[in-house]
């Protein structure tokens, strides 16, 4: 084994907890170690540029499609959910339906750039509704740290859409960007559905198609500058982007946006001081070597491979005053248990969550543009807080603009149903096409899941990946109080469509295969929404809680674990505005606390 | 003596796509190789033969003679019609899809019949894209806050759904 030279902080991730660390800490003058297990190839345009090939090459084209694993760093993927053969040992009793990416730039390479902040009453949910737990931090205390990651990540919104349920900004305040436009599939819906009412018991709400906030340029405010597409050379240099400054209407911000109008972690990196920052890709940390007298950290061992397509490596460990996992939410748990560290009362990967979705999908009454402009660009946002919460869980609608592609793998499913089984071509065929493909609408319904310490990432010496590192294995299952909420869900969807003359087909069995969950007799088809969190969560109380609310471990006093990993609850937003918040949050406070 | 002219010929009567927007895609020639390499040339050709042997259609009785005799002779032939769908969804998505399992056992083996995307180009070229007046996801982006529009869906001739004048 070999040592490095120490650091004052050594981040593990390159994805957006460990971006925005990165770039706060190189600002100050901190020195920062930075390991990423996957390849960097997404740092130089050109690079970047040949993952797009990928996916318009790809015959299946997933949210994974032009983000291929290295051989080392194994991820998993939506097609090995089916056989549950994938990198996840999956325990069930239900599938986990989400995946991530370990490469340079993270996940957030391929997510939709969905911004929206958590509602104050999320961060209560035990003393406001008696389930789940209370956050540590309230909204106010976050308010401040989520302007500042509007900005980081360069969020385009009106503020005026954007108070509900309790949300509020500083009173000088907007978004960096005015919104994103709504699509004209949007506006058709909206002109349908806006104040329609909806009642859970004795409460009722007023729905409305709004636009949400979303990490897309659009049009900057005041002296905002938007960042577009990532150049980073080897040598350290890097050239402005000249593509990306504005959304174009790629409709393909999952699973890669062309020009990087969409924020991605690489952007926070090439923003960071390179003279203080030491990037390692393909080094993969696979142990924290931990001094038993203390829980100090005093090195992270990790496996450096040469080439992507081997798993042949060198073992070196990397030093630091300070170490900061930023890995993912699975990652993170991974890596603490596979070094033995299980945390106060074992709860290091316990409390696993996602928002599991259903899907909703119709034909409108009329052509209202399918498959055009950014992928979704509003939301119904009504249903995300009340005092339901107490029975049933909250959830939002996603509005997509892509037709029925995540549902029933439109629109080369739909091409093929005309030509295959209705068996039609020239005129007929291209006909049908225009007129049942510009009809296509679909809405993810993201149902709040619950923290558990059931669900859970845990380790298996049985289950090891080509480094000898060890699989994740998961346990999980969906609570009546989800399926409850997919139940009021499904029921605002159905009524939803009738009111906008949406021919529902839902229920036609024509979807795509999705894992099951049952309840009062009913099958739900759920999917993931990426929304990994929970397996490290903060709290007040060091022996209810990993992490205290500056997200450092409370047996490590060097040790810190950012991102989504962190939350104590989810409530309904996508966890990315949120863990950039805490991210800046914690880099402030080891920026104070390094400086010493 | 290329089978390009009359490839297209066929490739546009069943896209309903004129042979020049064929043309246009660049892709003309990468589809002609796909098909014959994975059919064979000889049963390509017999299908294009059948193909410039139906009546022309100068009048409109004609018009149906030719489009009965084409579902019948090509989209009714066993050997034939699969070959001719995976033409049509090679235009219109940019992939060759796997021939149906009871053709292979009638005609195969056919060795490189896999579904594949022909190339990343041919996937930015799909038909269907601008059949249904949008942009494939990924490329050929059409700007800033232009979704905010209904979509114009281009007009065709022969539209079905075209007003008659």
């Amino acid at each position: 084994m070999t040592s490095d030279t120490p650091f004052d902080a050594v981040i593990v991730g390159a994805g957006v907890a460990g971006a925005l660390i990165a770039k706060q800490l190189t600002g100050a003058g901190l020195r920062v170690l930075l390991l990423e297990a996957g390849p960097g190839t997404s740092q130089s345009f050109n690079g970047y540029s040949r993952h797009l090939q990928q996916f318009y090459g790809a015959t299946s084209k997933s949210a994974e499609s032009p983000w291929p694993p290295a051989a080392a760093a194994p991820q998993p993927d939506s097609s090995d959910l089916r056989n549950n053969n994938g990198y996840f040992v999956q325990r069930g009793p239900d599938l986990y339906g989400s995946t991530y990416t370990r490469t340079w730039g993270g996940s957030t390479l391929h997510w939709l750039g969905v911004s929206l902040r958590m509602l104050p009453e999320d961060f209560r949910m035990h003393s406001r509704h008696g389930v789940g737990r209370d956050w540590p931090l309230g909204y106010n205390d976050l308010a401040p740290f989520y302007a500042r990651a509007e900005h980081e990540l360069g969020v385009s919104a009106d503020v005026a859409d954007q108070r509900y349920h309790g949300v509020s900004f500083a009173e000088d305040y907007d978004y960096p960007m005015q919104r994103v436009p709504l699509s004209y599939s949007d506006r058709v819906l909206g002109a349908a559905v806006d104040g329609m009412t909806v009642w859970f018991d004795h409460e009722s709400f007023d729905l409305k198609v709004r636009s949400y906030p979303a990490a897309r340029n659009s049009i900057p405010r005041g002296a905002y500058q938007p960042v577009g597409a990532v150049d980073l050379h080897d040598d350290g240099s890097s050239n402005p982007p000249l593509l990306g400054g504005r959304c174009q209407g790629n409709t393909s911000c999952t699973p890669i946006c062309p020009v990087q109008a969409k924020y991605n972690a690489g952007k926070s990196l090439a923003q960071a001081d390179r003279r203080y920052l030491t990037m390692l890709v393909q080094a993969v940390a696979s142990k924290i070597l931990v001094d038993p007298a203390n829980g100090g950290v005093q090195g992270i061992e990790y496996k450096r491979y040469q080439d992507p397509a081997s798993t042949r490596f060198t073992t070196a460990v990397a030093k630091g005053r300070v170490y900061i996992l930023t890995a993912h939410a699975v990652e993170n748990a991974r890596l603490m248990l596979a070094s033995g560290l299980t945390g106060p009362r074992g709860q290091v990967g316990q409390t696993l969550m996602d928002h599991p979705a259903l899907y909703a999908w119709g034909l409108a009454p009329l052509a209202i543009g399918a498959f055009r402009g950014p992928q979704s660009s509003a939301g119904i946002e009504d249903l995300r807080g009340g005092a339901f919460r107490a029975r049933h869980a909250a959830f939002r609608f996603d509005i997509g603009n892509d037709g029925w592609r995540s549902t029933t793998g439109a629109p080369d499913s739909t091409v093929s149903e005309a030509v295959m089984s209705q068996r039609l071509f020239g005129t007929a065929l291209r006909d049908q096409l225009a007129n049942l493909l510009s009809r296509q609408v679909r809405m993810s319904l993201a149902i709040e899941q619950l923290p558990d310490p059931a669900n859970a990432v845990t380790v298996d010496p049985q289950y090891l990946d080509a480094l000898g590192n060890p699989r994740p294995v998961i346990s999980y299952h969906i609570d009546d109080y989800t399926k409850a909420g997919m139940v009021a869900a499904s029921g605002v969807a159905r009524a939803l469509f009738r009111r906008a003359g949406v021919q529902d087909f839902s229920e036609s069995g024509n979807g795509s295969w999705f894992p099951s969950v049952y309840y009062q007799g009913r099958e739900f088809h759920y999917h993931g929404m990426g929304h990994f969190s929970g397996t490290h969560a903060m709290g007040d109380d060091p022996q209810q809680s990993v992490i205290d609310p500056d997200q450092r471990a409370w047996q490590h006093h060097n040790l810190f674990l950012a991102g989504s990993g962190s939350f104590p609850t989810m409530g309904t937003s996508n966890p990315t505005l949120t863990l950039a918040a805490l991210a800046l949050r914690t880099a402030d406070h080891l920026v104070a606390t390094l400086q010493q | 003596m290329s089978q390009l002219e009359p490839f297209l010929a066929f490739s546009a009567e069943v896209t309903a796509f004129p042979i020049v927007e064929l043309q246009g895609t660049g892709q003309a020639e990468s589809y002609l190789q796909t098909v014959e390499d994975i059919v064979g040339t000889q049963r390509l050709d017999r299908l294009l033969v059948l193909y410039q042997s139906l009546p022309l259609a100068t009048r409109e009785d004609i018009r149906q003679a030719r489009a009965d005799r084409l579902r019948r002779d090509i989209f009714g032939s066993d050997e034939l019609g699969p070959i001719a769908r995976n033409i049509i969804k090679l235009w219109y998505s940019g992939t060759w899809y796997e021939l149906p399992s009871a053709w292979t056992e009638a005609y195969g083996p056919a060795p490189q019949d896999v579904t594949f995307v022909v190339a990343p180009s041919s996937y930015v070229e799909g038909l269907l894209w601008t059949a249904i007046g949008a942009h494939p996801a990924g490329a050929k982006a059409p700007g800033y806050a232009s979704w905010q529009w209904p979509p114009h869906i281009p007009p065709f001739a022969g539209d079905p759904a075209a007003t008659p004048r």
